[in-house]
């Protein structure tokens, strides 16, 4: 490994990320419009006591992807040049992954309104959770940006929060044990019952969902519940043999992150060709690499 | 075979071996919970255990050391060991921790390794890939290559069946002329001051029982309180390896002795003359006393957390550098705690399998978390 490289690379991220995330909410610059705009013609009321809470994921997954690109050429730049060349540059997400994202997110609130037909969303104005700053071991940072989100949900008026990917689920679990960040929060998988679904898949875990927010039995029998046949092997897709997707350690070397995305994609091939996942990031970083869909995407 | 086919294969096979091994031998995960426990005693009250290690050792006419650092072992062992002997080596990652294969080469003696897959990394002047199996990136190609510049019977044709069979040759006859047989420990008992190793190669019953003189090196996270727990730390090694009934399980308590005439105890007997214990901090006491990072010398060094670790299969001895023979997951503590390099932790992706798969339970991804946090504010 390269340790300079490294050194120099996470320096750069922390330092935009948290400017970035105590100044807009978000880590990079996004279209927060066109990323909200899935719920408008489902007339989604907006805020309310209870709040779906994408944190942006879906309609970034592919992005992070874009800015990790990026990130060794800041590293040829002083630290004043890299915020501003940064701030300027607005990757545009692609219309099919826009579409896509919507599509997921409309599904889930079609399915979560059965349960609750106030349940609001931010839209625009909605947050990112964090979790990268928490993934990356800026816990300081992610403590205080923990409080400013709280805080901005309270004026909101959010008594209660449902997630739709796991870093988001998994980054207010921490600031839950780290700042008692306390308005009460659940993953969309944990809510849904009830509901269809087809299809034969390989599973590819979350490893959050999975590993740290011990829902590996749960979400196997929510999704076996749907219809969805899963094949498993306990080599590829037991809770300790099964691995990550690669995503998270694309801000600091995203040849690795694809290495490994390649390798976990063939893995679970070797048992199915549709693998199916319950993570945008785990879509993003797989999907070159074999076929692959989202939960959300084969159950209604 | 590519490396990638290698550790999808080993992984696998581990995965299943365990697996094996825990339905036909149940009461290994019991024999695990409670070293658990006894390690976490012994983190608790190293001074005492330390002290009572030195004592049962001393007691049974062994002599024991204490090292502050890579250093000082150093040259406690130099001092022993002196010039222009021949010193075989059992695997031990404790002397790759403090380079003393290379020190007591610079010494002018002549060394070798024992263990087969540490031989051929050795003689390929290589670095050890995975704590257990240090040649796994090897193919038969490569050490039918390096084995034909010491026996030149050995050729790319050979099989893996002759070239392991030269090995035994060759090294037999350095057993024999071995002063020194240096070996780790797998655990040490403080109550009998006994140390525990497990192997299947034979070349640790050869290396402590051959040479005149035998020298334990091992870290004081290897103390355990009584005998009875350093069978479990060698049994429970042996089964999370993935190689379970282990072939040979060795205890040496002090230098070989008997009593068989008048029942007087005279020492030595057939054995060595000579057993020296030297224990090594090199960081261990500083991480007993952070709550953050003494989980991490719960580790019995079974390498079960590399396999399930994305980042280790995908770059291998490449990730956590050559000051370190420890890699994977276990490796990015250790080398941090041993080394205070804190980096290769920017590349935990946290998946996780680590803590599942972990015997003693260590939570390996919130300590790595820990160590990357140390990293961002340097």
């Amino acid at each position: 490994m390269n340790e300079e490289n490294i050194k120099k690379q996470v320096g750069i991220i922390k330092s935009v990320l948290y400017k970035n995330l105590m100044e807009n909410y978000v880590p990079f610059q996004i279209d927060r419009d066109i990323a909200s705009r899935w719920a408008k013609p489902l007339n989604v009321p907006r805020g309310g006591k209870t709040i779906l809470y994408t944190s942006f994921m879906y309609q970034m997954g592919s992005l992070f992807k874009s800015y990790e690109k990026y990130i060794p050429t800041f590293g040829s730049l002083g630290s004043s040049r890299i915020i501003s060349s940064i701030g300027s540059k607005l990757i545009r997400a692609k219309s099919e992954d826009i579409q896509r994202a919507g599509k997921i997110l409309s599904n889930i609130y079609n399915i979560l309104r059965r349960y609750d037909p106030d349940l609001g969303y931010l839209y625009e104005d909605e947050p990112y959770s964090g979790a990268l700053l928490y993934e990356m071991g800026f816990l300081e940072e992610f403590n205080n940006y923990g409080r400013k989100l709280m805080e901005f949900f309270k004026k909101k008026g959010v008594e209660r929060i449902i997630t739709v990917d796991p870093h988001t689920t998994n980054s207010l679990n921490n600031m839950k044990k780290s700042i008692g960040f306390s308005i009460p929060f659940v993953s969309y998988l944990n809510v849904i019952q009830d509901v269809r679904g087809e299809g034969k898949f390989v599973f590819h875990d979350s490893c959050l969902y999975s590993r740290f927010l011990g829902m590996y039995n749960d979400i196997r029998a929510t999704i076996k519940n749907t219809g969805v046949v899963l094949v498993e092997d306990p080599t590829v897709t037991g809770i300790g043999n099964g691995f990550c997707c690669g995503a998270p350690v694309g801000p600091v070397d995203s040849r690795l992150s694809d290495r490994i995305a390649q390798s976990r994609a063939d893995n679970l091939k070797t048992l199915n060709e549709n693998i199916l996942v319950a993570c945008p990031l785990c879509y993003a970083n797989l999907s070159p690499f074999g076929h692959v869909v989202d939960i959300a995407e084969v159950i209604s | 075979m590519t490396w990638s086919d290698v550790i999808t294969k080993v992984s696998a096979d581990n995965q299943r071996e365990v697996d094996r091994v825990l339905e036909n031998f149940p009461y290994i995960v019991d024999m695990a919970n409670h070293l658990r426990e006894q390690k976490l005693e012994v983190i608790g009250n190293f001074d005492k255990y330390i002290r009572k290690t030195m004592e049962s050792v001393e007691r049974v006419r062994g002599h024991a050391y204490m090292a502050k650092n890579k250093e000082e072992a150093r040259r406690i062992v130099g001092e022993i060991v002196g010039e222009k002997k021949t010193v075989v080596f059992a695997k031990t990652n404790v002397a790759y921790e403090i380079g003393l294969r290379d020190y007591l080469k610079n010494m002018n003696n002549e060394v070798w390794e024992t263990d087969l897959g540490e031989f051929l990394v050795q003689i390929t002047k290589g670095w050890p890939t995975h704590i257990v199996e240090p040649a796994l990136d090897l193919t038969a190609l490569e050490a039918a290559k390096a084995v034909h510049e010491l026996d030149h019977s050995i050729n790319e044709k050979s099989s893996i069946d002759e070239i392991v069979a030269a090995v035994r040759k060759f090294l037999m006859s350095k057993y024999i002329k071995a002063d020194f047989g240096i070996t780790g420990a797998n655990a040490v008992a403080a109550d009998s001051g006994s140390v525990a190793l497990v192997e299947n190669e034979g070349n640790i019953r050869m290396d402590t029982v051959l040479p005149q003189n035998h020298i334990a090196i091992t870290g004081i996270d290897k103390i355990v309180p009584t005998m009875r727990d350093a069978m479990d730390e060698v049994m429970v090694q042996a089964a999370y390896a993935g190689i379970f009934p282990p072939t040979y399980v060795n205890v040496t308590t002090g230098p070989s002795s008997t009593a068989d005439i008048e029942m007087k105890r005279v020492s030595p007997a057939t054995g060595p003359k000579n057993f020296n214990l030297v224990l090594i901090d090199d960081g261990r006491m500083e991480a007993s006393q952070n709550e953050e990072m003494k989980e991490a010398l719960l580790c019995i060094k079974c390498g079960r957390c590399y396999f399930s670790c994305p980042v280790y299969r995908i770059m291998g001895k490449e990730w956590v550098n050559t000051r370190s023979p420890y890699n994977g997951p276990t490796g990015v503590m250790w080398n941090y705690l041993t080394n205070k390099d804190p980096w290769p932790a920017e590349y935990c992706m946290h998946s996780g399998g680590c803590r599942e798969v972990c015997p003693m339970k260590i939570n390996i991804p919130e300590i790595i978390k820990n160590i990357k946090f140390i990293a961002s504010n340097l």
